[in-house]
């Protein structure tokens, strides 16, 4: 026979059950983070994002998330990003996920090797940044070069400087 | 031998056929303090891993004004980077406005490797200091960016602005006025407003539902702070052709044969784009390119999909994890994805591609399928509570 006792305590494992149950559902259903790690510093330009429960990457330059790169994905993607301080959180419509800070590091890499063609030498932006080179010629500047990333030209001089352009 | 002889050769000695060199950060920026010092880690990387010999020089306005930790020293062939450090003592009254100075690396040339083509020059890299003094009262610094239009016709303007100022500003918003092709106005938007912070960074935004032609455009912001005003502006095309990569696939692949990489494109374009087609390449650890291959071109019709066939003959690869890069070519554009190559003896997996479908704009809500089984779970469970407190529970009573 059932008594009120045996009531009170079905209530109690109903409400509690149930709380226990969306408790559970909320936290399965918010997104999960992997990497990159919070406040990663790196010169790699192209970034593996990889989570869980995730469909939307948001990437933005400030906390408020006010103009976000936006990246609908079904999994782990690698995205390319300039040289600067970001913010990153996955949203997966029904939470998001912590924020994390990644900043990639303006790299200055210059390349240089003798050209096919005269005395010229073929100068390399091997770096993540746009590179201007300024060629010098028996201490004097001569002239001066921006190179896009992977790009590269034939330059003549005994002397040449990169440096971030812009 | 003479003289001349002899130099000749202590040229050739000094030279090799290969110089790089690479330093980070590529430049530090510092807001103006005046007296402060502030010390600076930077790594100079050995890009070439050979033997060098460096030189560090200080150059531009600030140069008296910083102190290097070496003047000069040497790096071996197993030393990938070097940290140095300098230190930056903030003069005393500085101009507003922006001052800078260099930091310079120069590899001087080093012995010869190999004898068939030598390089005399000296290459250096730099890192660079800028210091920002505030201007006196209120000053705002800003620029525009035009992304979109996106798949609704929405273009998104978003301003950043920055307060270069002594003073803070009370209240920031623009004025957006779009140009068409024939340069003249034909609509403005309203970004919002907000307070700026001395020395602080934000982000207008405005959107503009842009159902108008393709073709050129441009914008004219009006940057309203406070009493006064700054203008930028910026060209910018709407509906520019657009190829889009969805999915690679490899299937029936063994390694050291000719693996046939299957590409998923769709044209985004309301016309058929002609003589598309695909570049891969392919990355050892080192970030050289180890295999570089095209495929055949493509016609493809509007708003449609196509695969893109290309083929990579695996001879000599190893088992292993490659940094990959397509680009997909037509007309004058080039459109990038990175991503990486999981190369086992049977199979290759594409890592990181994932499956853009959207880029830029407002977030949306989510209608998604999380979305639903969290709300019938929770709908489920509050029915179970309903009929046992408002039925059950009530019919077990009475029976009590």
């Amino acid at each position: 026979m059932i008594n009120k006792k045996h009531l009170i305590v079905i209530d109690l494992i109903l409400v509690v059950g149930s709380l226990f149950v969306v408790a559970g559902l909320v936290g399965y259903s918010r997104p999960l983070v992997i990497f990159p790690i919070d406040n990663l510093e790196t010169t790699n330009s192209s970034v593996l994002f990889t989570f869980e429960n995730g469909e939307k990457i948001l990437i933005d330059d400030n906390l408020e998330f006010s103009s976000p790169l936006i990246i609908e994905v079904k999994e782990n993607i690698v995205v390319t990003l300039k040289p600067e301080i970001y913010y990153w959180k996955i949203d997966n419509g029904v939470g998001v996920s912590q924020i994390r800070k990644l900043t990639i590091e303006s790299e200055i890499d210059l390349r240089l090797k003798k050209s096919g063609i005269g005395e010229d030498y073929e100068v390399v932006n091997a770096g993540n940044t746009l590179l201007e080179v300024d060629i010098y010629e028996d201490e004097e500047l001569t002239g001066s070069v921006v190179l896009g990333i992977d790009e590269s030209v034939d330059v003549y001089g005994d002397r040449l400087i990169g440096g971030q352009y812009e | 031998m003479n003289k001349g002889l002899l130099i000749l050769i202590f040229v050739i000695l000094l030279s090799s056929n290969v110089l790089a060199l690479g330093i980070t950060p590529g430049r530090s920026n510092f807001d103006y303090s005046s007296g402060t010092q502030k010390e600076v880690e930077f790594s100079v990387i050995n890009s070439e891993k050979k033997d060098s010999n460096m030189v560090v020089l200080v150059q531009g306005e600030l140069n008296a004004s910083i102190s290097v930790s070496e003047v000069s020293f040497q790096m071996s062939a197993s030393e990938s980077e070097k940290k140095l450090k300098y230190i930056l003592n903030m003069p005393v009254g500085l101009s507003p406005g922006l001052h800078t100075a260099e930091v310079v690396v120069i590899q001087l040339p080093g012995k010869s490797e190999t004898s068939e083509a030598f390089i005399g020059s000296a290459i250096g890299v730099t890192t660079q200091i800028h210091v920002f003094v505030p201007y006196p009262g209120k000053y705002v610094e800003a620029d525009l960016n035009v992304i979109g239009s996106d798949s609704d016709g929405e273009v998104t303007f978003v301003i950043p602005v920055m307060s270069r100022g002594e003073l803070g500003i009370k209240n920031v918003k623009a004025k957006i006025d779009i140009y068409g092709p024939l340069n003249k106005k034909i609509e403005s938007v309203d970004t919002d407003e907000f307070s700026l912070e001395s020395q602080e960074r934000r982000e207008l935004v405005a959107t503009w539902k842009s159902d108008v032609d393709p073709g050129p455009y441009r914008a004219v912001a009006t940057v309203i702070y406070d009493e006064n005003t700054a203008k930028v502006e910026k060209n910018f095309n709407l509906g520019v052709a657009l190829l889009e990569l969805e999915e690679i696939e490899v299937n029936d692949f063994s390694l050291g044969e000719i693996a046939k990489f299957e590409l998923l494109v769709e044209n985004k374009w309301s016309q058929t784009i002609a003589g598309a087609y695909a570049q891969m390449l392919i990355y050892n650890n080192d970030g050289e390119v180890i295999a570089d291959f095209k495929s055949a071109t493509y016609d493809i019709p509007p708003l449609e999909k196509a695969l893109v066939i290309a083929f990579w003959d695996t001879a000599g690869v190893r088992k292993g994890t490659y940094a990959s890069s397509v680009f997909l070519k037509y007309s004058q554009e080039s459109v990038q994805k990175d991503f990486q190559l999981e190369v086992s003896d049977n199979q290759i997996n594409v890592v990181g591609l994932g499956y853009v479908i959207s880029k830029g704009g407002k977030s949306s809500g989510g209608d998604n399928s999380l979305t639903i089984i969290l709300v019938t779970a929770i709908v489920m469970l509050v029915i179970i509570n309903l009929i046992w407190f408002l039925v059950l529970r009530k019919k077990l009573a009475k029976k009590r």
